[in-house]
């Protein structure tokens, strides 16, 4: 005591980059699920198989690319309640226009993102010249958005799996990696954003303290717009990669997800109060429950108490990662 | 006979030791006044008394029966009452409500029994000769009332040890006045009172004791009969303070900053004002003049719906804090916890942010802001650990030299200061004075507001005098004084025409 501390070693720094107890808690579930789950002598392990772990990585990622946004909202002090929603009219924009429209597949996913900046626009709107709670102005958009997407399709999927090759691989990578690839993308490209650019400090800034963020010149109108399209553009990614990947557009897709989205970044160390938070850790939130709904289903019963256990879980880990966080600082 | 005593209380905070073996006892009915620097352990004592801190060793006795204060509640089942410098009240409360707030009278069925909650308060209030209705809504209260409630609040359940912190900050002198009164009451009916404060004139005139802390350690306690002002500064920085020199040096350099016929109603209704390069103008007004509304509009943060400002020639054209921050103006606002510090970022970003929005940088350069902010912390000789730890670890001194040097980061050729030394101790307060005239030295127009009108008289060239959101007057080094400085600041205002 007293004296400060020369320097630590390696673990204990390693342990202080905001995401190690993030990603520490998904080693835990993965090996707590690998041997719970450990099948008789001989036989095939139904969770530990590379093809599992393509499948949760491929489900986790529509959660986790909105996640990323969501996060970006939640470190600048908001929140926001339309992914889903968005989710699902990328979804079927890009489909209707691809299955229907005669587009072309490049066009219709442009379209389908556009999705994602017409939503943030709407939001970003509401936000800064209606001066409405970003809780509410997204929970109208997050209405608004999922109606449009039931009165185009009028209760019509669009089926986009049969007009797409078989055993496809766009730009030389196999369907089923891209929705992980452009998640690591995303993540990673945020990540570098909120910490190298003046964008990243100036959305910290304004999360932590508005008021100090202003008297320092911040352009709050500006670093709320972009956090609002950020966000819906994610999330628009999200659906284009779940049309493309799962073949269908549809306006009840990503029902609820909104929540999924928010709890991922939250479990991931982002702060509601604002100014604290991780892309990384986001993404990782997202694995986490993409790992345990995957488990879950491969325990017989199980699936009842699917919904029950997340719950639980998001309670657990935010409370140990305030323990955490408090031991360690 | 032991009233409140404190024995040999450690408390360390990480790697800072806010207390380091502080032993000090009231003795029952007396006024103990409490003082020293910020930093100095005050705040940390009176949380661990109020059971909100716990010590890592030593404890408290109340007429020798040792307390142990687990939290907030019992320290005032055991009579001690406190009041806090920032009132912890509710707004959307009413008096009576915020006087009973978590000790509401309840009966039968968990039903409140708001009549009788609202009749002693009406007891309490009379007793403190306030003339307040205890339906009357919080929020509609000024902060003179608001601190009177909450000597209420502690009076409400037999308080025998009452703490006061910084009591007198956010009050004019007609309202401390007041509060004195009242102290000097309750002292005769046998009330103990701690008394934390750094105004020495305030602690002379009411206490019968003064102990000074200094750097978490017990110092000494002084009978306020033998001991005099200065003996207690010493005490308190440790160090003898060089006598304070006014430099009334009239600048005659280029105008720096203009500003003419400048308003934005309610608050600000007609200013105008010149200040040249080197120069020191202080603005004295009270409360609600309109200084800091003055000193916000120029500097972008709120649109002028008349007039101009105009720095070094050029006119600026209404483009907010970015385009202020670019003409080279800067802006020391008046509450530095809300208004300019960020509490989720380290030091660096703190101090780097200011410049970065002026000079519109895309990417953060770590190495180079990490030099750039330990220079800052160097040259302003700020006590931190280091640039990559959050401003919380700092004391309000050291806090609020940080929200200086992050404007000096750009050079100010403008430096706008809102009560710069606002609940600052002595010791921080020469020093931000010096980092002020150096400034000036060096060629900036700066301009003072604070209601501490000693510090304005010391410090300025110039002193203008605002009431109602107009400039009253202006007087020069040698023609101003408190006699002087008052009677403009309360002379009925003269409307422009």
């Amino acid at each position: 005591m007293g004296v400060r501390a020369p320097r630590a070693p390696v673990l204990r720094r390693l342990w202080r980059v905001r995401e190690a107890s993030t990603l520490a808690i998904l080693l835990l579930e993965i090996v707590f699920f690998g041997w719970y789950l450990w099948p008789e002598y001989g036989t095939y392990h139904p969770f530990l198989n590379s093809a599992n772990a393509l499948l949760v990585l491929k489900y986790s990622s529509i959660y986790g690319i909105a996640a990323i946004g969501a996060a970006i909202v939640i470190i600048s002090g908001g929140i926001d309640l339309s992914p889903g929603a968005v989710i699902a009219l990328a979804s079927v924009v890009t489909g209707g226009l691809f299955v229907e429209g005669g587009w072309g597949l490049g066009p219709s996913v442009v379209a389908g993102l556009l999705v994602g900046v017409a939503s943030g626009l709407l939001v970003s709107l509401l936000v800064i010249a209606v001066q409405l709670p970003p809780f509410i102005a997204t929970l109208g958009a997050m209405g608004i958005v999922r109606g449009v997407g039931f009165v185009v399709t009028e209760g019509r999927y669009y089926d986009l799996s049969r007009l797409l090759p078989r055993a496809w691989h766009p730009f030389g990578i196999p369907l089923d990696w891209w929705p992980p690839t452009v998640m690591i993308t995303l993540a990673l490209v945020f990540h570098v954003a909120m910490h190298k650019l003046q964008w990243g400090r100036a959305v910290y800034a304004t999360g932590g303290n508005e008021t100090a963020a202003l008297f320092s010149g911040i352009s709050l109108p500006r670093i709320k717009t972009s956090v609002y399209l950020i966000s819906a553009v994610l999330a628009a990614v999200s659906g284009v990669v779940l049309a493309l990947v799962q073949g269908q557009g549809k306006a009840d897709l990503a029902m609820g997800y909104e929540l999924d989205i928010i709890a991922s970044a939250v479990v991931g160390g982002a702060s509601l109060s604002g100014g604290r938070g991780s892309v990384i850790g986001a993404v990782l939130g997202a694995l986490i429950f993409g790992v345990l709904r995957n488990a879950l289903a491969q325990i017989p019963g199980a699936t009842f108490y699917d919904r029950m256990i997340v719950g639980m879980v998001v309670i657990v880990i935010v409370v140990m990662d305030q323990i955490l966080v408090k031991r360690g600082a | 006979m032991p009233g409140l005593e404190f024995h040999d209380i450690h408390k360390s905070f990480g790697a800072v030791r806010a207390l380091r073996g502080v032993s000090l006892s009231v003795l029952p009915g007396e006024t103990h006044a409490l003082i020293g620097e910020n930093g100095a352990g005050k705040s940390t004592l009176l949380k661990i008394l109020a059971g909100v801190v716990t010590p890592d060793a030593g404890d408290i006795a109340l007429d020798d029966h040792r307390l142990s204060l687990k939290g907030p509640r019992e320290a005032l089942v055991h009579g001690i009452g406190m009041v806090y410098q920032e009132s912890l009240m509710f707004p959307n409360l009413t008096v009576s409500g915020n006087i009973f707030a978590g000790r509401e009278l309840i009966g039968r069925g968990g039903v409140l029994r708001e009549r009788e909650m609202r009749s002693r308060t009406r007891d309490l209030l009379a007793r403190l000769h306030l003339a307040l209705a205890p339906e009357a809504p919080m929020e509609h209260l000024s902060a003179a009332h608001a601190q009177l409630v909450q000597v209420a609040r502690a009076l409400a359940f037999d308080c025998r040890v009452l703490v006061l912190d910084e009591p007198t900050t956010a009050l004019t002198l007609a309202e401390a006045e007041h509060l004195f009164r009242i102290l000097g009451d309750l002292r005769s009916r046998g009330v103990t009172i701690l008394y934390v404060s750094h105004r020495i004139p305030e602690v002379f005139r009411l206490c019968d004791r003064i102990t000074v802390l200094r750097d978490g350690q017990y110092v000494g306690t002084y009978d306020r009969a033998a001991v005099a002002h200065d003996d207690i500064v010493r005490a308190m920085v440790g160090r003898d303070l060089p006598p304070r020199t006014i430099e009334h040096a009239a600048a005659d350099g280029d105008v720096v900053l203009e500003v003419r016929g400048l308003a934005r109603p309610p608050a600000l209704a007609d200013a105008s004002l010149t200040v040249r390069r080197g120069e020191i103008v202080g603005i004295f007004g009270l409360v609600g003049s309109g200084r800091s509304e003055l000193l916000e509009t120029i500097f972008g943060l709120r649109r002028a719906t008349r007039g101009e400002v105009i720095v070094s020639g050029r006119r600026l054209r209404g483009g907010g804090v970015i385009e202020a921050a670019r003409a080279g103006i800067a802006l020391v606002p008046e509450d530095r916890q809300r208004q300019a510090l960020l509490f989720n970022l380290t030091l660096r970003h703190n101090l780097v942010l200011p410049r970065a929005v002026a000079e519109r940088t895309m990417v953060v350069r770590a190495p180079e802001e990490r030099r750039f902010s330990s220079g800052l912390l160097q040259a302003l000789r700020i006590k931190a650990p280091g640039v990559e730890t959050t401003p919380d670890q700092l004391s309000g001194g050291n806090q609020q030299k940080v929200v200086l040097a992050r404007w000096l980061g750009i050079e100010p050729r403008v430096f706008l200061l809102d009560e710069p030394t606002k609940g600052v101790d002595i010791g921080a307060k020469d020093e931000i004075h010096a980092i002020i005239r150096q400034k000036a030295a060096a060629g900036a127009a700066c301009v003072v507001v604070s209601s501490d009108l000693p510090e304005v008289l010391a410090m300025a060239h110039r002193v203008v005098v605002m009431r109602e959101g107009v400039i009253q007057g202006e007087l020069a080094a040698d023609a101003a004084n408190e006699e002087s400085v008052m009677r403009l600041a309360t002379a009925p205002v003269r409307r422009a025409s």
